[in-house]
């Protein structure tokens, strides 16, 4: 036990020694928080939309007008001679969108005759196209039932659970939370022993009176608890800059969290193992990263992927801990709601931990 | 000319030797491509839906199978129905509830006012406002049909096109893009990497007392890097057009003209953060937080620069790989020539001699 806390001690002396080190455990995280908090929005609204009325009547004014109601479509007549071709608007990205009313638009709905309409989209943005064709249909109807005079009896009333406001940003920063705890405990973990071995300073360690256990646990540990303050950082910040609401128990989110660090360690072991220099074991981990954060459901949700795929994701433990994590933070989720996710950490962890201990310990010796 | 030819075999001796790191470059593209073109799907489809129907009449459940029919909307798990509604979406078995309570079919017959109730899961917002639109949009159609009589609607027909990308595949969308986030990452990444290692070993001060100019030190390091690069983009652009079946409507030529100017600006920017630092590892992390992360964040590749507050979306006018998304999917998806692509072309075109600018008089800088 002395030897380990002699190792943990060393271990953190080397990382506060490295300003390096330091500043990619602690600014990086905060920038990354900051850029993605922001950027990361796949809201669909304000389409700019290019309306060409050949009909100028006061019902196709009042059609067009509808479409500036709510914030999907900002309607507008093209004004540039250039951008009178409809073709043109598109490949410039100036328009996503055109909506096109023939000359006898109001008299054929006067005459009781069904009235034409076209609308046309930029379709190379595929999600945000599918989504100004729901919204355009909802206007149009909308607007025919309107006109109709029919007052609809049925009305829908919606309540919205957990995020009323419907802010992207509270469902990423939980998630960003996740990534970030990922991204540094593994590759923290990597490095530290694959530098010791590119030193040479393994092998000192390794003819000292020391046993294997007590090495790997004085490499890890280190990690774990820098996990926590990078942990407790990220969500400090997600809770007093973007103010996104905590409503969970903290004791079950931080319990929970040491499982999934087990599994994030070992994966940093189980790279060490692999690899022979810093760089490699920082490409290794890197791309770990990116497959682990794409299947996780962070920004995609998972149910929308292939099916192999979404087979695929439950490999990853990072897709049970994203779960975990908005279910406290959101949703007030406790272990009753929780339990098939945080079986399936466990199991992981016991799983990756162990593996990626024998591994390191054959190597070690 | 030759001091430059001999410097770049040495570089691809370097390359070659390191196995390990080589494949690493050639399989993160294809794996990123596979999994952009497959995984990430923004549209939403199958939003879990459980109805809770006291009504029990054939007008609550032809409308439920409007719901379930649209394509938007399917069934939770049987299960979901068993528990109040609050329950069910904090379980997950369900992103929305739609509760009929009993006088749905009465008050449609007696044109009485009646709301239904519908809860969402709001923690994925962009799920939970289609959701919100989709039941209106579905409400509103069965209404209509259904109308009472003494009423007429305006039959307006709203036919729609999509130009450019019909089936609307999110495949189109991102693997293009991806190109540009590949090449900047082997660009950048690598070169930054490759000089560093140099200063790292000490090797690089025996190349600076050797018989060349630093300018011929940069090309030999670069060139090899520019095909290294280039392969990679034709790797995954072959992905794109033969496996995603992304449409290639413009000039080929064009394309790889301006892919051999933005991967210069990637190098140009791999170079500048050799300069700067010191040792391998901090030149990775440069590269990955200056390159990378704006590149794929800020450079309108998954999220829209409109949608970013105005600082970002002031950030990403110096970011190369937001002029180069728009070149290469205005040349592959729109067929855009030159006529159209010109102020995405001028601007790439400064930035990179910008960038080859600061990187040259910086490195220069070190040496003497």
């Amino acid at each position: 036990m002395r030897t380990v806390l002699a190792l943990v001690k060393k271990e953190f002396i080397q990382v506060l020694r490295d300003h390096n080190m330091l500043r990619l455990i602690f600014l990086m995280p905060l920038i990354q928080l900051l850029i993605l908090g922001y950027a990361i929005n796949i809201d669909v609204k304000e389409i700019d939309t290019a309306v060409y009325d050949y009909d100028q009547s006061r019902l196709s004014r009042d059609y067009v007008r509808s479409f500036a109601a709510g914030d999907y479509f900002i309607p507008e007549k093209p004004d540039d001679i250039e951008l009178m071709d409809l073709e043109q608007g598109f490949t410039t990205n100036r328009y996503r969108a055109a909506l096109i009313i023939p000359e006898d638009f109001s008299e054929n709905i006067e005459n009781g005759k069904r009235a034409e309409v076209a609308m046309v989209f930029d379709g190379t943005n595929a999600n945000s196209a599918g989504i100004a064709m729901g919204y355009s249909g909802l206007v149009t109807q909308q607007f025919a039932l309107r006109e109709s005079g029919y007052k609809p009896s049925v009305e829908m009333r919606r309540k919205i659970l957990y995020n009323p406001d419907m802010e992207s940003v509270y469902f990423m920063i939980p998630g960003i939370v996740v990534t970030l705890l990922t991204m540094l405990t593994s590759m923290a973990t990597a490095m530290a022993i694959v530098r010791e071995r590119e030193m040479g300073t393994l092998e000192q360690l390794m003819v000292t009176p020391m046993s294997t256990p007590a090495l790997i646990l004085g490499k890890t540990i280190p990690f774990a608890i820098l996990g926590y303050v990078e942990m407790s950082l990220a969500l400090a910040f997600g809770i007093f800059w973007f103010n996104i609401p905590f409503v969970g128990s903290w004791t079950l989110l931080y319990a929970l969290a040491f499982i999934y660090l087990l599994t994030t360690l070992g994966a940093g072991m189980f790279i060490s193992t692999v690899t022979s220099t810093q760089q490699q074991a920082m490409f290794f981990a890197w791309f770990f990263m990116v497959f682990s954060l794409l299947t996780s459901g962070f920004f995609t949700p998972i149910e929308n992927m292939p099916e192999v795929v979404q087979h695929l994701t439950l490999l990853n433990p990072q897709r049970f801990f994203m779960t975990i994590m908005r279910g406290i933070m959101m949703k007030d989720s406790g272990i009753a709601e929780l339990y098939p996710q945080i079986l399936a950490l466990v199991i992981f962890s016991v799983v990756i931990f162990s593996f990626s201990w024998m591994r390191l310990s054959k190597r070690v010796k | 000319m030759r001091k430059i030819k001999f410097l770049a075999l040495k570089e691809i001796r370097h390359i070659l030797r390191d196995p390990r790191s080589l494949t690493i470059a050639v399989l993160i593209p294809i794996l990123m491509t596979l999994l952009y073109g497959y995984a990430i799907n923004l549209d939403i489809k199958n939003i879990k839906l459980a109805v809770m129907d006291f009504d029990r009449s054939s007008e609550s459940r032809e409308l439920i199978n409007r719901f379930y029919n649209s394509g938007y909307f399917a069934p939770a798990d049987e299960a979901a129905v068993l528990l109040a509604p609050e329950e069910v979406l904090r379980r997950g078995q369900a992103k929305a509830v739609l509760t009929v309570r009993y006088g749905f079919s009465a008050s449609l017959v007696n044109n009485e006012s009646f709301t239904l109730g519908l809860m969402i899961d709001g923690a994925d917002a962009n799920t939970a406002s289609a959701a919100a639109s989709y039941s209106e949009v579905i409400l509103m159609q069965y209404l209509a049909d259904r109308l009472p009589p003494g009423y007429d609607m305006p039959g307006i027909n709203l036919s729609q096109v999509v130009r450019y990308n019909p089936d609307m595949k999110s495949s189109h969308f991102f693997v293009p893009g991806l190109i540009a986030v590949i090449l900047m990452m082997i660009s950048a990444l690598l070169t930054s990497i490759t000089i560093a290692r140099e200063k790292e070993t000490g090797t690089m001060e025996q190349l600076l007392t050797a018989p060349v100019k630093p300018i011929q030190i940069i090309a030999g390091k670069v060139i090899p890097y520019i095909g290294l690069a280039l392969f990679d983009g034709l790797l995954v652009w072959a992905f794109a057009v033969f496996h995603f079946g992304v449409p290639m409507t413009g000039s080929c030529l064009l394309l790889l003209f301006f892919g051999v100017i933005y991967v210069i600006a990637a190098l140009s920017l791999g170079i500048l953060i050799s300069a700067l630092v010191r040792t391998q590892q901090l030149a990775m992390m440069a590269a990955l937080v200056v390159t990378m992360l704006p590149s794929v964040m800020l450079s309108g590749f998954i999220f829209e620069i409109k949608n970013m507050p105005l600082i970002l979306q002031g950030i990403s006018y110096i970011i190369p790989a937001r002029y180069f998304i728009l070149i290469i999917r205005g040349i592959m998806l729109k067929g855009s020539g030159i006529a159209v692509l010109w102020p995405q072309a001028a601007a790439l075109v400064l930035l990179t001699m910008v960038l080859l600018g600061i990187a040259i008089k910086k490195f220069k800088l070190k040496i003497g």
